[in-house]
């Protein structure tokens, strides 16, 4: 039998709040201590305990990091989705499982290794036994694929933070599962996990904890937030690094953080904290969103800097909160009453969640608006391989008057008059007692007196547009990799950057080139436009039902130019897999030809 | 004539706003007249207050007072949120809230509630007057049953009474008062700003155009008829010495603030107690079962830790940090990339 070396997809179900999770991340971080390029998947449901959840491990030398087409090994804890796991496998599929759930498992089409995990585990701990069944498993996969020993060893000690007994306790319950495989199992499988050169200085991070790493060597001083996912450890992992990076000589916090009522409240902390002169931000998904609208939409008219981090989850409505997808992109890009526009950043990949997380402050305080960062869970709450983080530029803190000389040197100063044409004008901080004026959301002249004029309404209006049409070509650049053809463009953004290689290969097996254009901001770079402008047919790829960034493209490219652009969007909740999306983009291709 | 200034040698001037745009009479005018006299009487630099609103009528008051100092007519009922940001970016202002009865007791309740168990150090003053006078006089949550307002059936449902909410949620510093008991007003806005934490002082201030009339319990004509004072307040700033003012011939409690003023709090009628919370709650009922409006400091704990004091932020506030204070270095980041890959 010809073995199948690093690459394959591992498909784990199980119960949720039953320590899988930690198992999980143990198999992942000793194939990834092995130099194997791997990726994890955890597609947890919105419960406690009990509901089904699934991990997927996808091993593949070609760095495809999506979940892959299909599962070729199985691995079954649960009774509840046993059955319809079971339907799903394709011929050939292994099934590790749990001998003593005692169900069926009917299918003469598969590679079986039953194993008594529960008694195993039961032997070891009788209280813990349900816990460490899920570390049994962990060793019976390592026996079959041959992971190395003393990675397996060091990935435990360090999901369990050094504490001993526990390790010891985990540790044999992986002998046990390896030994079992060894007298009792007839491994007669193809797949083998193989050690690859490990980069030294790749390490995995959530991209949640990049985003508060990014925030705190970008100068948070406050953060409000209100728990939900999948943006809560954003704040979590904040909260955890603040003692060690954000503590001053006398041991006191140079941030403050403030778990708020609501998000109207979060909100109005980011802004009131922006308006007096520090760094604020707040993290939250689409629900969040919806009602930090009022104050995002008082940030854009009041000109205060605020930033806020949207790490979407599926909607509408409360939607399927475990679960990812690209559908708020319009909701942050508009969000508020009137006319309003906001600066977007889209990381896709866990060094710009860093990036970008102190980028936008810098952002936020040169335009004096609300800067969104634009994750969502699968990069958010998924663990990613990251190479490391550079160290942030020089803190841009924008046109912030604070001497009296500052503002003698600036020619008929007004809060909100643009003196240099940029359309963004000086502001002063409460306490300075410079020029000081009565903020608000209500119409206002230059001056920030309260005004209904009509001619002033509307050319402060054009200025807030100006402004923010300034911001284009400041913001990051979309990555190009173009090929030489120039036919068929793909347009993408944020955490489709992790399947884009394996579609691009899918369609390449098919004969077609195609480039790529990552966008990672709005409003858009005209260098997306030059790409629209190069190729014959563009494809805007994306994960929600409507083509939300096909929309803002339509809108904003020059007219001539949107026939040529095409939508293929999908979402069904699950990150997405290669083969939907390279099916949608051959049949769009087809249509388009026909 | 030379003009007289005050400790820090401003002149009254200097803590004015603009003209007001509220309708003639309007209590909320008188409540602006107020703060300028208790922020020049004080000597607050205007520079180091900051003030802060919601929406509405109350709202636009920052407008017509401390023209020198920074303000933020906010959204509405999201007075406390925008505060408590600000605050903890420059927790040494002196912030000024003033809100109305729509703006705290209905749409802006969840904030008003949260901002006083965080123990926010700022003044949150209520202009209260049952209606909602920019969207043409409906009833608001606190108008009491039984009250009717001109050409309008009675108020049928129970109001929220603010005071006694404040209370029960612990708040260190909790008054009533009245926008025409100008005296009285003064000690307890003036003893507000003294006071080190959240400092609500609910004032009924009539509305001249939809509620005036002697069947609504907040026109001047009821209030001034069914006024119960607890005490007659007397503020004694830090810059005077407590001993050098004149002993009053009655009964009467001195309350130690903040920054070291006093508030004197001379009796009438019966004695009052401000640290006894049961006391306060049951003197707002009796009031309530009266049809009476209870006046004067109801609660006082001067012993509550602040938000800023809880977070235990940086002594310096944090608005005024250098970029290097607020990033950690280059070596930090090294370590902690160490950490990671280890």
């Amino acid at each position: 039998m010809e073995r199948i070396v690093n690459d394959f997809t591992i498909n784990i179900a199980t119960a949720n709040g039953t320590g899988s999770q930690s198992a999980n991340l143990i198999l992942l971080q000793t194939m990834f201590e092995m130099g194997v390029p791997v990726s994890g998947k955890n597609l947890f449901p919105s419960n406690i305990s009990g509901l089904p959840t699934w991990y997927i491990v996808r091993v593949s030398d070609a760095g495809y990091q999506a979940p892959g087409d299909r599962t070729h090994i199985q691995v079954l804890m649960n009774k509840d989705s046993w059955v319809g796991d079971l339907e799903k496998l394709e011929q050939g599929t292994v099934v590790i499982y749990n001998s003593d759930v005692k169900l069926p498992v009917e299918r003469d089409d598969l590679i079986l290794y039953p194993v008594p995990m529960t008694r195993i585990a039961r032997g070891l701990n009788p209280k813990l036994a349900r816990m460490i069944a899920n570390i049994v498993y962990v060793g019976v996969l390592a026996e079959v694929l041959g992971l190395d020993e003393a990675k397996l060893e060091a990935a435990l000690a360090k999901q369990f933070g050094g504490k001993q007994k526990a390790i010891e306790l985990n540790l044999e319950a992986v002998q046990l599962g390896r030994q079992f495989v060894v007298d009792e199992l007839e491994v007669s499988d193809p797949y083998v996990v193989e050690e690859r050169e490990r980069d030294p200085d790749a390490f995995l991070i959530e991209g949640n904890e990049a985003v508060a790493l990014g925030s705190i060597f970008g100068g948070i001083g406050l953060l409000s937030w209100y728990p939900i996912t999948p943006a809560s450890s954003v704040a979590e992992e904040l909260i955890d690094h603040l003692p060690k990076l954000r503590v001053d000589a006398d041991g006191k916090t140079t941030c403050a953080v403030i778990q708020a009522e609501d998000e109207l409240a979060a909100a109005g902390m980011v802004v009131g904290a922006g308006w007096a002169g520090i760094r604020a931000m707040s993290c939250t998904s689409g629900p969040g969103i919806s009602l930090m609208s009022e104050f995002i939409g008082l940030s854009y008219f009041a000109e205060v800097p605020a930033v806020f981090w949207d790490i979407n989850r599926v909607g509408p409505s409360t939607g399927l909160p475990t679960r990812t997808q690209q559908g708020d992109l319009t909701l942050v890009y508009y969000a508020g009453q009137g006319d309003t526009q906001h600066i977007v950043l889209i990381p896709g990949t866990v060094e710009e969640c860093f990036e970008y997380a102190w980028r936008a402050f810098d952002y936020a305080e040169r335009y004096q608006t609300t800067v969104f960062g634009f994750g969502d869970l699968d990069l958010g709450m998924n663990r990613w391989v990251c190479k490391g983080f550079d160290y942030p530029d020089a803190m841009d803190r924008g046109k912030v008057i604070r001497s009296q000389e500052a503002l003698e040197a600036i020619p008929e100063y007004g809060r909100y008059r643009d003196v240099d044409g940029d359309g963004i004008a000086y502001r002063t901080l409460p306490g300075s007692g410079l020029e000081p004026i009565l903020y608000r959301g209500t119409g206002h002249d230059e001056d920030g007196v309260y005004s209904e004029n009509p001619e002033i309404y509307a050319a402060n209006m054009q200025r807030l547009a100006r402004k923010i049409e300034g911001a284009r070509d400041q913001l990051p650049a979309p990555v190009l990799r173009e090929e030489e053809e120039l036919e068929v463009g793909i347009i993408f953004y944020g955490s489709m950057e992790n399947t884009i290689q394996e579609i691009d290969d899918i369609l390449e097996e098919t004969g077609l080139k195609v480039s790529q254009c990552r966008v990672r901001a709005l409003p858009l770079h005209s260098h997306v436009e030059e790409f629209v402008n190069r190729h014959e047919t563009v494809i805007v790829l994306e994960i929600n039902r409507d083509g939300q960034m096909y929309g803002i493209l339509r809108t904003e490219l020059p007219i001539e130019l949107v026939p040529k652009v095409h939508s293929v969007s999908f979402s069904d909740g699950i990150p997405p897999r290669a083969r939907v999306y390279a099916e949608r983009i051959m049949e769009v291709l087809e249509e388009v030809h026909e | 004539m030379t003009i007289k200034l005050n400790i820090i040698e401003l002149p009254k001037s200097d803590y004015q706003g603009k003209p007001s745009s509220l309708c003639p009479g309007c209590g909320h005018d008188q409540i602006s007249t107020v703060i300028i006299n208790a922020a020049w009487e004080n000597g607050i630099p205007p520079e180091r207050i900051a003030k802060m609103s919601g929406i509405g009528c109350s709202s636009k008051t920052p407008a017509y007072f401390l023209g020198k100092s920074h303000g933020f007519n906010t959204l509405h009922g999201r007075m406390p949120s925008v505060t408590t940001g600000a605050c903890m970016a420059n927790k040494e202002l002196c912030f000024i809230g003033v809100s109305g009865d729509g703006d705290t007791a209905s749409i802006g309740m969840g904030q008003f509630v949260h901002a006083i168990r965080r123990n926010l150090n700022m003044v949150y003053i209520i202009e209260n007057n049952g209606v909602y006078g920019l969207t043409k006089g409906q009833y608001s949550a606190t108008v009491e049953k039984g009250s009717r307002k001109r050409k309008a059936e009675e108020n049928r449902q129970n109001p929220i009474d603010l005071c006694a909410m404040a209370i029960n949620l612990g708040c260190s510093f909790v008054a009533r008062s009245f926008s025409g008991s100008k005296k009285q007003l003064t000690a307890l806005i003036k003893a507000a700003m003294s006071h080190r934490g959240i400092a609500v002082i609910d004032v009924i201030s009539p509305c001249v155009t939809f509620a005036n009339n002697d069947e609504f319990f907040r026109s001047y004509g009821y209030v001034k008829d069914n006024e119960t004072e607890l005490h007659s307040p007397d503020y004694i700033p830090h810059h005077t010495p407590v001993e050098e003012v004149d002993i009053p011939a009655g009964e009467y409690q001195d309350i130690e603030l903040f920054d070291g003023a006093t508030l004197r709090l001379e009796t009438v009628g019966n004695e009052y107690d401000p640290s006894d919370a049961m006391a306060a709650l049951a003197a707002i009922h009796k009031a309530e079962i009266d049809k009476m409006h209870v006046t004067g400091l109801l609660y006082f704990d001067a012993e509550q830790r602040t938000l800023d004091e809880e977070l235990s932020l940086s002594d310096t506030p944090l608005v005024d940090l250098s970029d290097d204070e607020l990033r950690p270095d280059e070596q930090a980041l090294a370590d902690l990339l160490a950490e990671f890959r280890s």
